[in-house]
């Protein structure tokens, strides 16, 4: 019944160089779930998610979305052959 | 895990052991886990055998026989806590929110596995009953019970066991501080 919620932890997290144990221990939760978060076969709680986005001074929407997250190369420089 | 500012001494010591990052190693992929819980359930069954045995004096080695057992069958457990990382040995305040929400889908499915086996056995026993006048004496009540009463304990360990996924590569370095 739950919808497929998308994110880019991962990128995020890769980008500030934390391990996912770092991250999980900031969040409260199992490594393993950030894991399975990342992957997508867990959908966090809004309270979890609100946390991951505090803890990486985000909004929320910057981490997690309804619709698939464009690859942030083609948000900073644009896609090629289509117009800013 | 959500509540850790509540938990005991003894939590934090369990919740240490069924993290130990060594033991992840046997239970690593979905074969191995398959090769435990088959094991296990071996090891059970001719435990729940053995134990029976020497509760109606059977031969004289059989309570030999349920001590050989003991020992690997509580390695083969061992493995199986380790792999689903304490899911059902824990308490719940040392779950975070995943965790106790596949804790309660394995407690779930384990009682509709549980279900479906009483029901057959029922079934089968009606049937054999009234088609083929088969006539069950009061001698079978106990092991019947015992054997329904363990498979009732160990199947959400099983079905836990069964359930859980790999982890990704980087993620066993990330464990260890690495990436």
């Amino acid at each position: 019944m739950s919808e497929q919620v998308h994110n880019r932890l991962a990128v995020v997290r890769a980008e500030r160089k934390v391990t996912r144990q770092a991250l999980a221990d900031a969040l409260g939760v199992h490594y393993q779930t950030i894991g399975y978060i990342e992957r997508g076969q867990y959908n966090p709680s809004l309270d979890l998610a609100l946390k991951a986005a505090r803890h990486f001074g985000l909004p929320v929407e910057a981490l997690f979305s309804l619709e698939p997250f464009q690859p942030l190369t083609d948000e900073v420089y644009g896609v090629p052959g289509r117009k800013q | 895990m959500t509540t850790t500012t509540t938990a005991t001494r003894h939590d934090r010591r369990m919740y240490a052991i069924m993290n130990r990052p060594g033991a992840q190693a046997m239970s690593r992929t979905a074969a191995r886990r398959r090769g435990w819980v088959a094991a296990h359930i071996a090891l059970t069954a001719a435990g729940v055998a053995f134990w029976l045995g020497s509760v109606h004096a059977g031969p004289r080695w059989v309570p030999f026989g349920l001590l050989a057992v003991i020992v690997p069958w509580c390695v083969a457990m061992g493995v199986i806590n380790g792999a689903t990382r304490g899911l059902l040995q824990l308490r719940g305040r040392m779950l975070d929110e995943r965790q106790y929400a596949e804790r309660d889908r394995v407690r779930s499915l384990a009682h509709r596995i549980t279900l479906v086996l009483l029901f057959a056995g029922a079934a089968g026993a009606g049937t054999a009953t009234l088609l083929a006048g088969v006539r069950f004496d009061g001698g079978a009540l106990f092991p019947v019970l015992f054997a329904l009463l363990v498979t009732h304990w160990m199947l959400p360990s099983w079905v836990a066991c069964l359930r859980v996924r790999d982890d990704a590569p980087d993620e066993v370095l990330d464990t260890t501080g690495g990436h």
